[in-house]
């Protein structure tokens, strides 16, 4: 009995643990286990939101910390004549180094806004490479796929300016081989940008309703087109990109130049391409755009920023007297701004970015000072230059000076007393008078420095602060970059 | 007065009446042999317990005392069990006393079971619970500092905080390094929950072959708690207690009013800015002293009250702890409330029951977690207050950004509460099936819940410390995790052989979940500035980020033999099938091991000397995973960061949330594997008075998770911007030394002392894809610049800049350098590669963050009443990199020695840079800032006092014991920041940006047994 006992008690409890270790059942779905929230990649780019939702983070990007605020500065204004580092002169003395040429290519910045470039094309190519397979409304999708190209197109723009060869990925990479792309020339990164934005312009509507302002327009990529001509010297496709974009009949000069920047005018009828940026009620991390903190005024007042990118005395100087512009692009410390606020004299700078500045009543605690500010990078203003250089170049100076009057008509607002009417019709004079006025124009709005390069004035104008040709048309490539392609990327020459 | 000294006169005699009316003594002999043989032991010491009347046996094992009729005798003799014995009027006692091969026939506690020592063949160390409730440690592992060889302890230092533990090294880079917590049974990442007091023993299982049976989890070597239980017997009362305070020792001295303003001058003559900061530096004086207005004198105190007893049937424990514990920082507290119960049911006469439960309640006053270096960089120049009642403002002194802060602004401003409630234990029930076959299932878990509220207010107090719109965050943590597991345990002893198997299967589910609510214009609540709950109409916004909820769940099974011949041959061998969630749809993955061993001192040669009584040589092997990477790294997933990903269009304006694919499809990732052999000897000699153990052990990490960068055209945006797989080998190897030496002088004195050493080194053994070193260690560094480098041939998160080999002294010596650029008062790096030029290629590696040497020696003293103990403590062969003294970005303060040792004219200084040193060139990383952070310390101190027991048994006392504890009293290094102490995770270890300062404790408590 006893022995029964204990045979079947052994037998229970082996039986247990068998059943136990052996169980098929539940097994490997009990280890598939991912919270609720992850959305893994192969259940997206199935519906309209999934388009909506790539579409929506690419242009979310643009307002990233290398796409808008450091990296920026460093590469596409400190070279130039317009600006001095700001800050104190203890604070990221790296600046500097663009300011006068002695950057290296271990230098953070340069590859800073390498990578923000290629994250932003990387999403463009991921909406252009998995849009197409999404069954959804067919306009919106050709429109998402424009868009796409567009922004693509923009940021090849930057990066083809600012480092001459690079890299030309138009789609998602694969596998592993894909990951080493070899320097593309120049000249055919320029022909994807500007068969990018033919393609974009031919789908793209010219105006959209309220709740879609924001998104890039017909404008914007025949703008960009002009801009990428202007560069390409094509003067007449310049002329006639830019004659395209005055014939859509949306865009004007805004009448006020220096209200025209405030966040009470986002999106006016001057603006083309704009990068917009909110200050999310409840949210401040998702308000994550710097661009205006890095440069407003430093002050200690909670509102005020850290002060770099500074308008330098050269730019000051470059203002024809009374002229209005002026007072929109520079604020000088000791004076009080036209938005009412005082800059203290205390502050370790004489000069502060009047455009990227939000008056300080606008501030939250808890945010980034001037998140809510938008950044324009085409406007009218731009265009009508465009137009006139090129029409300069092919010797149509009726052309040209009428679009240059249109400009300075505006600034001059019925004071017959300042900015007197260009006339000269001598081709020298007048393109001297235009490289004017884009300085006057468009100053400290990240277009001065390549813009120059462009001119050929590369050694005449930045030659005193350091500045070789045949080395400084572009920055260097990152060393990390090439280090990590082992050798694949070669540098620039004199770097 | 005369009628007091009356009362109190009778009062005495009638205490003495009552003594010597309980003191009836009698005489009592008798004799003690040794259980086995039979032989009289002489020498063996008998006392009457709480008392210091006591005798030895004599030549024949004879002894003879007098002692009170209801007393207990204690036999005590080295190597022997020790006996107690009521006398119970009784006039002849002999007593039997068995041999006790000193810890070897104790039992250990070993994954999933326990067994004699010295049948174990791995690296296990034990530390008993009463130890780490002696130490005045609010966390166990903080107790654990310096008593165990290869267990590093980092200490963080804020109340209410874990330190960082480490147990022979770093075997990760991209996984958690944080070793299993193993608890009753159930499974934790953090033990802070559990108070000391309620802990019956800790065991650290080192080698892998020892922690192999864990499997998965099992990689950074596994701690084993279990809490107290009751036991059979009459209730106990314990109730332990004590108070102290805290106080900051090592003081870093900063620069005072004058030097301030003497260093900014010069910072401005340096950098060509007009006018100079101050003219007249000396009006300043002594300025501010920041670290005395923000420190303080912190109390801390914690009570402990426990009862536990039962029967053969039951038994019970349960207790209740207080602790309550300032910061050193004004305003920061701690509070907690924990309970524990255990009990333990006989319900059949081969079935038991149980449970345990353990249930936390914490709350503390949070401080701004930037304030350490707020108080290192505020300008002394600015007062607290002025005169009338408002805070100095950093701003009417000019001195701009970088220190424009009045930390106690910071302090009084900072409203954030945190709140953490937890139950955590388990269910088991045990059947014995048969004779030596034992089928046990236990069902454990935690439920937690913490939630931290941060309210800021409107307020003003100085120019650039105010706000004008309040706002309320709160965060929510839940965790809910399970753990099933059974065992069937099978014993056996056939004469020679003795045999023990086990079989186990495990399930286990951990889920995390996280949430946070964020509200502007929150407006103050009547009473104050803090608030429960968002008030009505607020539009909050709630949000559930995806890095941050976690599930995972594990299937395992489990096989292990553990078999000894003779008492002389060992073969421990286990195996384990684990399945991790983590690593779907490859979740699975075999963790064998096997460990030999032989006891020399049982062998027949060995018989007749004496020299050892104990001598013993191990070996083993095992293989262990990690789990602990990032969440399933081989899945590719959609991003949506909204901090990131926020579009925003429309007039008026709209958040429009964005999601889209940022990383390369990454490859297939399995566990990382680590394969550890350890080789070993243990020795008693000297009859047993000296224990030695030595091992040598050698742990590589294969498949271990690393993160390769691509290049930055292809647009991926990993955490690190790379891709993540299995791509690198790490090796850890090293040795450990633990000597004990033990000797009872006679029966007034005792006294043993303990040296521990470890000795590790960390390697990156290979990388898959060649070279690709890893870069990292940008926290806290000036313009993100990273200080650390991990690569094939070096040690994990090696320090990696450029040599300084001087300073320049005057404008020709930099003409003809390297540096053209830099102006005196400069670093001289040195040109390795003798381009003339100094760029990223001229670094080199600058030091090892990754301590090679640990090592303490504890000491415990006894006599008569009186007991002593003394740990000491330190760590050698490190480095560290002070951050702080180059995280400058305007106007913050020098320390006092960075000022008095600076370049400030030719000939000044070759060694300390001008005060320019926040500037890109001079705060690259380099090697001034790494130092060594070796250290040596009085850990910890305790003299105690036990109360004659005369006194206390007519008050149905057992035992009082009264002591006074100083731990970090004595603090020995030469770093020149607050604590050599200082963490991180593996590619960014050793980096002082922000330290919680060092201080010492100073407690006087109490120990009652009822």
């Amino acid at each position: 009995m006893k022995n029964k006992k204990i045979y079947l008690n052994a037998a229970t409890g082996f039986g247990i643990m068998a059943a136990l270790l052996f169980a098929q059942g539940c097994k490997k779905s009990f280890l598939n286990a991912t919270p609720a929230t992850t959305t893994v990649a192969t259940q997206f780019w199935k519906t309209q939101n999934d388009a909506t939702s790539a579409v929506n983070a690419m242009y979310a990007d643009l307002h990233n910390w290398n796409d808008i605020a450091f990296a920026p500065i460093a590469i596409e204004s400190m070279g130039s004549d317009d600006v001095t580092k700001g800050s104190v002169p203890t604070d990221a003395t790296f600046m500097n180094e663009y300011n006068n040429f002695t950057v290296t290519a271990g230098e953070g910045q340069l590859e800073g806004f390498w990578t923000g470039m290629y994250n932003n094309i990387n999403f463009a190519n991921q909406i252009l490479d998995n849009v197409p397979g999404i069954s959804m409304d067919g306009s919106l999708k050709a429109r998402y796929l424009a868009e796409a190209q567009f922004i693509r197109a923009w940021d090849y723009f930057r990066l083809v300016r600012a480092y001459g060869d690079v890299p030309l990925r138009i789609h998602v990479p694969k596998n592993a081989s894909d990951y080493n792309l070899a320097r593309t020339p120049k000249a055919q990164v320029w022909a994807q940008i500007q068969s990018d934005l033919t393609a974009a312009a031919a789908v793209l509507p010219t105006t959209y309703s309220a709740a879609d302002v924001g998104h890039v327009t017909k404008g914007a990529a025949l703008a960009l087109n002009a801009k990428a001509s202007l560069y390409l010297k094509n003067w007449a496709d310049v002329v006639k990109y830019t004659n395209a974009v005055t014939a859509l009949g949306v865009y004007s000069l805004f009448p006020n130049y220096e209200k025209m920047f405030r966040t009470q005018n986002k999106n006016n009828v001057e603006s083309i391409f704009e990068i917009q940026n909110m200050l999310i009620p409840n949210n401040p991390a998702a308000s994550n755009s710097q661009y205006s903190q890095v440069q407003m005024p430093r002050v200690t007042e909670p509102a005020g920023g850290w002060g770099f990118n500074d308008p330098s005395p050269s730019l000051v100087a470059e203002f024809e007297s009374g002229d209005p512009r002026f007072i929109g692009t520079v604020i000088i410390t000791g004076t009080t701004t036209p938005e009412g606020d005082m800059i203290d004299a205390s502050a370790p700078n004489p000069y502060y970015n009047m455009k990227s500045y939000v008056p300080f009543d606008e501030y939250v605690s808890g945010y980034n000072q001037g998140c809510q500010q938008d950044k324009i990078c085409l406007r009218y203003a731009d265009v009508l230059l465009m137009n006139a250089e090129a029409n300069n170049e092919l010797g149509n100076s009726a052309a040209a000076l009428a679009s240059l009057e249109l400009v300075r008509a505006r600034a001059r607002a019925g004071n017959a007393a300042i900015l007197p009417k260009v006339t000269t019709t001598d081709q020298g004079a007048l393109r001297t008078a235009i490289y004017h006025e884009r300085r006057v124009e468009l100053g400290m709005e990240f277009d001065r420095y390549f813009d120059v390069i462009r001119q050929g004035r590369g050694a005449a104008v930045f030659g005193p602060r350091g500045w070789k040709a045949g080395k400084n048309e572009v920055w260097p490539i990152p060393q990390n970059e090439i280090d990590l392609s082992a050798g694949t990327l070669t540098q620039n020459p004199g770097y | 007065m005369k009628r007091i000294f009356t009362i109190s006169g009778l009062v005495l005699l009638f205490s003495f009446f009552i003594i010597t009316a309980y003191a009836q003594n009698i005489a009592i002999k008798g004799k003690v042999s040794d259980a086995a043989t039979s032989e009289t032991l002489i020498g063996v010491s008998v006392t009457v317990k709480g008392t210091t009347t006591g005798t030895q046996t004599d030549v024949n094992g004879a002894f003879s005392l007098s002692a009170p009729s209801n007393a207990t005798l204690v036999f005590s003799y080295i190597g022997y069990a020790g006996q107690e014995v009521p006398v119970n009027g009784k006039s002849v006692i002999d007593v039997r006393l068995n041999a006790a091969q000193n810890e070897l026939n104790q039992v250990v506690v070993i994954g999933y079971g326990t067994q004699r020592k010295i049948d174990n063949t791995g690296a296990v160390a034990t530390v008993k619970g009463a130890d780490i409730a002696k130490q005045a440690s609010t966390n166990p592992l903080s107790a654990l500092e310096g008593k165990v060889a290869g267990v590093e302890i980092i200490n963080s230092g804020s109340p209410g905080s874990s330190p960082q533990i480490n147990i022979r090294g770093m075997g990760t880079v991209y996984g958690n390094t944080k070793p299993l917590f193993v608890v009753d049974g159930v499974w934790y990442d953090d033990i802070s929950f559990l108070n000391n007091d309620d802990i019956e023993n800790l065991t650290v299982l080192k080698d892998a072959s020892s922690t192999a049976i864990y499997g998965v989890r099992a990689a950074n070597g596994v701690i084993l708690i279990t809490t107290k239980r009751g036991k059979a017997g009459k209730a106990v009362i314990n109730y332990n207690a004590y108070i102290g305070w805290q106080a900051v020792t090592n003081q870093v001295q900063m620069a005072n009013g004058t030097e301030y303003a003497t260093a900014i001058n010069e910072l401005y003559s340096e950098n060509g800015v007009t006018p100079a900061f101050s003219d007249n530096p000396a009006q300043f004086g002594t300025g501010t002293n920041w670290y005395d207005q923000i420190l303080r004198n912190a109390f801390v105190t914690n009570h402990q009250l426990s009862i536990s007893g039962g029967s053969d049937k039951y038994n019970y424990n349960v207790s209740f702890g207080y602790l309550d514990q300032d910061g050193i920082v004004k305003t920061n507290n701690y509070q907690r409330y924990t309970v524990h119960v255990a009990n333990d049911f006989k319900v059949a006469k081969t079935v038991k029951i149980g449970f345990t439960a353990n249930i936390l309640s914490g709350s503390s006053k949070d401080i701004d977690g930037g304030i350490f270096h707020e108080m290192y960089t505020a300008a002394p120049i600015v007062p607290v207050f002025y005169n009338n009642g408002a805070y100095g403002d950093p701003a009417d002194y000019n001195v701009g950004g970088g220190a424009n802060y009045n930390p106690e602004a910071t302090i009084d401003f900072f409203h954030q509460k945190s709140k953490t409630k937890q139950l955590s234990g388990n269910v088991y029930g045990e059947w014995d099936i048969i004779q030596g076959l034992k089928f046990r299932m236990s069902f454990g878990g935690q439920l937690a819940q913490s939630e931290v509220r941060g309210y800021d207010p409107i307020y003003f107090a100085t120019g650039g410390q105010q706000r004008i719109t309040s706002s309320l965050d709160v965060n929510h943590t839940e965790n809910r995790d399970w753990i099933w597991d059974n065992t069937l345990t099978y014993d056996k002893t056939i004469k020679k052989h003795k045999i023990t198997a086990l079989l186990g299967y495990s399930a286990l589910k951990n889920r995390t979940s996280y949430a946070d609510a964020f509200a502007d214009s929150v407006a103050n609540a009547a009473s104050g500035n803090l608030h429960t709950s968002f008030p009505s109409g607020t539009n909050v916004n709630l949000t559930y980020p995806a890095n941050a909820q976690f599930l995972t769940t594990q299937l395992s099974q489990f096989a292990r033999v553990n078999y000894s011949y003779n008492n002389r041959y060992l073969i421990n061998a286990s195996i384990r099938h684990d399945g991790a969630s983590e690593f779907y749809p490859n979740p699975y993955g075999w963790f064998p091991s096997v460990g030999a061993g032989w006891v020399i001192s049982n062998e027949d040669f060995m018989k007749g000397q004496h020299f050892f009584s104990n001598l013993k040589l191990r070996a083993s092997y095992g293989e262990v995973g990690n789990a602990n990477v990032p969440i399933n790294p081989s899945l590719l997933t959609v991003t949506n960061d909204p901090t990131q990903y926020t579009a925003i269009f429309g007039n008026p304006q709209t958040a429009n949330p964005g999601k889209s694919i940022n990383t390369v499809v990454p490859p297939t990732t399995t566990w990382e594997k680590a394969q550890g052999t350890d080789v070993g000897i243990e020795a008693a000699i000297l009859n047993d008075h000296l224990q030695i153990e030595a091992e040598y052990y050698n742990r590589i990490t294969k498949n271990a998770v690393f993160n390769i960068p691509i290049p930055g055209s292809t647009g991926e945006n990993g955490p690190n911007g790379g891709i993540l797989g299995n791509q690198a080998d790490i090796k850890n190897d090293g040795f450990e030394f633990t000597l004990t030496w033990r000797q009872q002088v006679n029966h007034d004195w005792f006294y043993s002392i303990s040296p521990n050493l470890g000795i590790n080194n960390n390697i990156v053994t290979k990388v898959l894809s060649g070279n690709n070193p890893i870069y990292g260690g940008g926290n806290g560094i000036t313009n993100g610049s990273l200080a650390t480098r991990t690569v094939q041939g070096s040690p994990i998160g090696e320090f990696y800049g450029y040599q300084v080999v001087g300073v320049f002294q005057n404008a020709s010596q930099i003409a003809g350098s390297a540096q053209k650029g830099t102006q005196p008062g400069d670093f001289i790096y040195r040109d390795v590669n003798g381009d003339g030029q100094i760029s990223s290629t001229d670094r080199v590696n600058l030091g090892n963050p990754n301590a090679k040497i640990g090592y303490g020696v504890n000491t415990y003293i006894k006599f008569k009443n009186f007991d002593l103990q003394l740990d000491l403590q330190g760590r050698a062969d490190v480095s560290i990199y002070n951050a702080n003294l180059a995280y400058r970005f305007g106007n913050e303060n020098f320390s006092q020695d960075f000022y008095d040792h600076r370049w400030h004219g030719d000939g000044t200084s070759n060694t300390y840079p001008s005060v320019n040193i926040g500037s890109t060139a001079n705060s690259a990383p380099n090697s001034f800032y790494v130092t060594s952070g070796a250290y040596f310390r009085l850990r910890n101190a305790q003299l105690g006092y036990t109360l004659p027991g005369d006194l206390m048994r007519k008050w149905g006392i057992q035992s009082i014991r009264l002591y006074a504890n100083a731990q970090n009293a004595l603090n020995i290094f030469g770093y020149k920041g607050f604590s050599p102490e200082v963490g991180g995770g593996p590619t960014n270890l050793g980096i002082d940006a922000n330290v919680y300062p060092l201080y010492a404790t100073y407690n006087f408590g109490v120990n009652v047994t009822f």
